[in-house]
């Protein structure tokens, strides 16, 4: 049965749209000072408005990405290939490993890590990729394993989940040594697992093992563990450090910013002091231009999305559907939150950018398409269904109704 | 109209309740997420943002000293100003130690600049906050630009002045040196640093993390700097130089290590020469064994300049009326006062007998300026308060003995006993006729020897004759100087004339040319060593100071001569002998015509 299409979340749509202007007009402020910090460091030979530009591009690239999921590739499509993009975005990742242990100039490494293919003016980021497999990965194999009624089943459901999510995160965290997506990585399968149905308390076992394996993670890696000291650092405000540089400019240039902010082009720590302006430190810039009520409308725009990606998710009645909607939400929480923290100095530096907002092409056109995705999802929500909670579960028959209850009895 | 066929089977029922309240936590997730992001940001942003505000503020704010630049030193050449200390812009380097690239710093600086590194690396770094450091100085341009071309990330170079010395080692004594730390030291550097080192000005801007400045931010503030002035000082640089070499061959077959000269006009105050002997490189003063080298002799050492004062005491007796220099008075050789025998230095037996002043002063006898002493008090069989009181008027009051003398450098004031204080007022008294027992520098003596020949105008001497102001010399205006006339002109007459006796024999040998009005007058001190004059003399300074000008004029010139030796006794005859040259040299070098 077909859910009759109807107009997609308005809030979504503009919510999406503003923040990518938004980020335009943050580029645009500092883009050249980053250009000037660039060329008197480095000796390169940046234009004024080659970082506007560029952001120009990525905003192009996301549009189109953006209405591709939204208006021309149909939600029903996405999953027919969700294997298959799954195997090319860890092929890619793996390839991107081959070449950077191979020393080739095609994988493009910063600081010791190797998270991009590097094509001359371009560069391609499989991580972001991998992300949107993953999304899409899960939402097919939760809702099968759920028709299959083999979810909580060791061999038939925990194994296969084990082994995709452990080989996307090796590659990502091991391999590129991209914390950030990692935890974004980790909140898409723990977003998706949570709404697939996973007994309450397996999924806590999960749960707890992975923070496990994180805590061990960095208790036994001595750079890991810098960054930890650094954060406590910060956080008790003790001696700067090098390590603490960061997320010091970081805070400096939010509380700098007070009530209403310094203004658009006034930003002097965008100027070479604070790390990342462009990118992940993008957030703490805007705290500087825009100040508190700033930040704070920026948040609830944040806000915003992901509670009406909540309220898609609660009205789609097919549980792919539905766990489609919960990885991109899963995934923009991760990275608006972990990003956010990271700039307050709540959680430690991770290297995370901020949907829609950080410069950097690869990640904003894969976001914007995770976006798009959930608002073509909007259109087929049912408004009965929002209303009268009771009623939500009915949905649960058009999909099929063979599904059962069977794992709970396991 | 329903949009959808529900089937409600309990068991999907319940599972979208499930499924809803799962939905709900993650809402909680965002709301609760967001909600302590906000009051962290409210935290940071509003209770803390003066606090970061004052962070931000450290951190971006560029504070530069714009370097004000060091006025040269001038002398006269004749008419015409000469440069004779110099600036060249040499560039020091600043690090800002907290950058972390620290090795490529220190390479840097090692392997280019070396020899010009002042400053202890690891000291440096291992001070906690510390922005910036002054690390090398002095380095010329060229090296500076090799290091300016590695372009390493918080090394800065400044332009700095260093001060150059196209004189060499001249008049060292009185030029004094610049430090390394840009100020002043001894002699005109260190007197008028405050003329010469001008007014820093400073730059207060906010800059980016390389320093550049930006016209972001609203309390920028460029205060120019205002350059040192260019001092001329009256000193002839031809001058000093022919004295100084005059001068260093005097002393090498003399016996004393040391030397100063003083040329002054005595209608003016105008200071010609001041030569302290020997000389040191001030480009390389750190070189110098022993810091009394650096000491002006003639401004900032008291001393006893002896039979010297026998003018002031002569002049004071002849100025009050109760003497002459045909007044006679009877010489036995030696005088006592208050118990103690004060024996003439020369001791001829023809001198004894009923001798005049004017051969008492010839012979330098001190009986007769303890006899003129005697005058002053209206009582010449003995030494009574008023003739102490009347010569502490004259020396202290009217030469303005023991005072500074106001001349724009660095000066010592010495000292006059009180002539109505402490034990043996009568013997000090006695002595100070002879220049004993007080402390007085060169520039006072000479000043005040000025006076007695000038026609008797006591007036304030000065070294500065203007500054150079777009290439001109600008005058220099003293509203602080004396002018007093404390002598007659008779008695400065009378003084030219016994002083010119002095020196007749000088004509007769050859050494003092015809035509010129040359008169002196020799000074042999003892050295007080522990406290008391040491009587077997086996130290003595030796001093002279005379007057030059054409016969039947007022005296052009006046040369004052000091010279001595640890150890040494050097008598005034090594002093005279250095005076008839530099008398003779004057004479050629200025010009001074005869009588015609």
């Amino acid at each position: 049965m077909k859910t009759r299409k109807h107009k997609s979340d308005l809030i979504i749509l503009f919510s999406t749209m503003g923040l990518m202007a938004l980020g335009l007009i943050v580029i645009y402020a500092i883009g050249p000072m980053r250009a000037n910090v660039l060329n008197s460091t480095y000796g390169t030979d940046y234009d004024a408005n080659y970082f506007f530009l560029g952001q120009l591009r990525s905003v192009g690239l996301s549009l189109i990405a953006f209405f591709a999921a939204f208006k021309w590739i149909p939600y029903k499509y996405i999953r027919k290939i969700s294997k298959p993009l799954m195997i090319i975005a860890i092929a890619l990742s793996v390839l991107l490993w081959i070449l950077s242990l191979a020393g080739s100039s095609l994988a493009k490494c910063e600081l010791g890590e190797c998270r991009w293919f590097n094509f001359g003016a371009v560069s391609f980021q499989p991580a972001e990729l991998l992300k949107l497999a993953l999304v899409i990965y899960l939402a097919d194999f939760l809702a099968r394993k759920k028709e299959e009624g083999t979810i909580g089943d060791w061999r038939e459901f925990w194994l296969p989940l084990l082994i995709v999510c452990g080989v996307s995160l090796f590659l990502v965290v091991i391999a590129q040594g991209d914390l950030g997506t990692g935890v974004a990585l980790i909140s898409i399968i723990f977003g998706t697992l949570l709404i697939s149905g996973v007994p309450t308390k397996q999924y806590l076992i999960m749960l707890a093992l992975v923070v496990a394996v994180a805590v061990g993670a960095v208790a036994t890696s001595s750079h890991r563990m810098e960054r930890v000291d650094a954060w406590l650092a910060t956080l008790s405000g003790s001696e700067s450090s090098d390590s603490t540089y960061h997320v010091e400019n970081a805070m400096l240039a939010i509380g700098v910013g007070g009530l209403f902010g310094v203004g658009v082009g006034n930003s002097v720590q965008a100027t070479g002091y604070l790390p990342e302006s462009i990118n992940d430190s993008v957030f703490a810039i805007m705290g500087e231009t825009f100040g508190f009520v700033g930040l704070f409308l920026v948040i609830a725009v944040f806000g915003f999305i992901l509670v009406r990606m909540l309220k898609v998710a609660e009205g789609t009645p097919d549980l792919h559907d539905r766990l489609l909607v919960i990885g991109v939400f899963s995934w923009m929480l991760a990275q608006v939150v972990v990003n956010i923290m990271a700039m307050t100095s709540l959680v430690p530096v991770t290297g995370i950018t901020l949907p829609l907002l950080s410069y950097g092409g690869t990640s904003m056109i894969f976001i914007a398409f995770g976006v798009g995705l959930v608002l073509q999802l909007s259109c087929y929500t049912s408004r009965e269904v929002i209303v009268n909670n009771e009623d939500i579960s009915s949905r649960r028959g058009v999909g099929g109704t063979h599904h059962s209850g069977r794992h709970r009895h396991s | 109209m329903p949009r959808n066929n529900y089937s409600n089977t309990k068991s999907s029922n319940s599972e979208g309740k499930l499924s809803h309240r799962r939905i709900n936590i993650l809402k909680n997730i965002v709301l609760v997420a967001l909600a302590i992001i906000l009051v962290r940001l409210f935290f940071i942003q509003i209770i803390e943002h003066s606090a970061w505000v004052a962070k931000a503020d450290k951190q971006h704010t560029l504070l530069e000293t714009i370097t004000a630049k060091r006025g040269q030193i001038y002398m006269m050449d004749k008419n015409e100003p000469v440069a004779v200390v110099l600036n060249q812009t040499t560039y020091q380097v600043v690090i800002d130690p907290a950058v972390t690239d620290k090795e490529s710093v220190k390479n840097v600086l090692t392997t280019h600049a070396k020899d010009y590194i002042t400053a202890d690396f690891d000291a440096v770094y291992s001070q906690e906050g510390l922005r910036y450091y002054v690390v090398a100085r002095n380095i010329p341009r060229s090296i500076a630009e090799k290091i300016a071309a590695e372009e390493v990330p918080a090394v800065w170079l400044q332009k700095t002045n260093q001060r150059v010395y196209p004189e060499g080692e001249m008049a060292s004594g009185l030029l004094g040196f610049v430090n390394a730390d840009g100020l002043g030291q001894y002699g005109v550097e260190g007197s008028l640093d405050h003329l010469l080192s001008g007014e820093d000005g400073l730059l207060k801007t906010t800059a980016d993390i390389n320093k550049v400045a930006l016209s972001i931010g609203n309390d920028n503030v460029k205060i120019p700097a205002e350059d040192g002035k260019d001092i001329v000082l009256s000193v002839d640089r031809g001058l000093e130089r022919g004295v100084e070499e005059i001068a260093v061959n005097h002393l090498e077959n003399s016996g004393a290590t040391n030397a100063a000269v003083l040329i002054m006009d005595p209608n003016n105050g105008e200071v010609l020469t001041m030569a302290n002997l020997p000389n040191y490189n001030p480009g390389d003063y750190g070189n110098v064994k022993d810091a009394s080298a650096y000491s002006n002799y003639v401004t900032e050492i008291p001393y006893e300049p002896a039979s010297i004062c026998k003018n002031f005491a002569f002049s004071a007796a002849i100025n009050e009326g109760v003497m002459s220099p045909d007044t006679t008075y009877y010489n036995q050789g030696y005088e006592i006062v208050d118990g103690w025998k004060i024996e003439n230095a020369e001791k001829r037996s023809s001198l004894n007998g009923i001798i005049s002043m004017r051969t008492a002063l010839y012979w330098s006898l001190n009986s007769g300026s303890i006899y003129a002493l005697k005058l002053l008090g209206g009582d010449s069989t003995s030494i009574n308060q008023q003739g102490r009181e009347k010569l502490y008027d004259y020396y202290y009051n009217k030469f303005r003995l023991g005072q500074a003398t106001g001349i724009e450098l660095l000066e010592a004031e010495g000292y006059i006993p009180d002539p109505n204080e402490g034990w043996g007022r009568d013997s000090t008294y006695a002595n100070m006729t002879f220049g004993q027992n007080l402390s007085i520098t060169m520039l006072q003596t000479a000043t005040a020897f000025s006076a007695v020949v000038n026609g008797g105008t006591y007036r304030t001497p000065s070294i500065i004759k203007g500054t150079m102001e777009n290439g001109e010399l600008v005058p220099q205006i003293r509203t602080d100087t004396i002018e007093d006339k404390i002598l007659s002109d008779e008695t400065s007459a009378m003084m030219r004339d016994m002083l010119v006796n002095n020196r007749n024999y000088k004509v007769a040998n050859g050494i003092d040319r015809l035509g010129y009005a040359i008169g002196g007058k020799s000074g042999t001190a003892q050295v007080i060593k522990d406290g008391s004059y040491d009587n077997t003399m086996s130290e003595l300074v030796g001093s002279y100071i005379g007057f030059i000008g054409p016969e039947g004029e007022l005296p052009k010139y006046v040369i004052m001569v000091k010279m001595w030796g640890e150890g040494q006794d050097i008598d005034s005859g090594e002093a005279m002998k250095l005076f008839d040259s530099l008398s003779n040299y004057l004479i050629d070098y200025l010009k001074i015509k005869p009588k015609g």
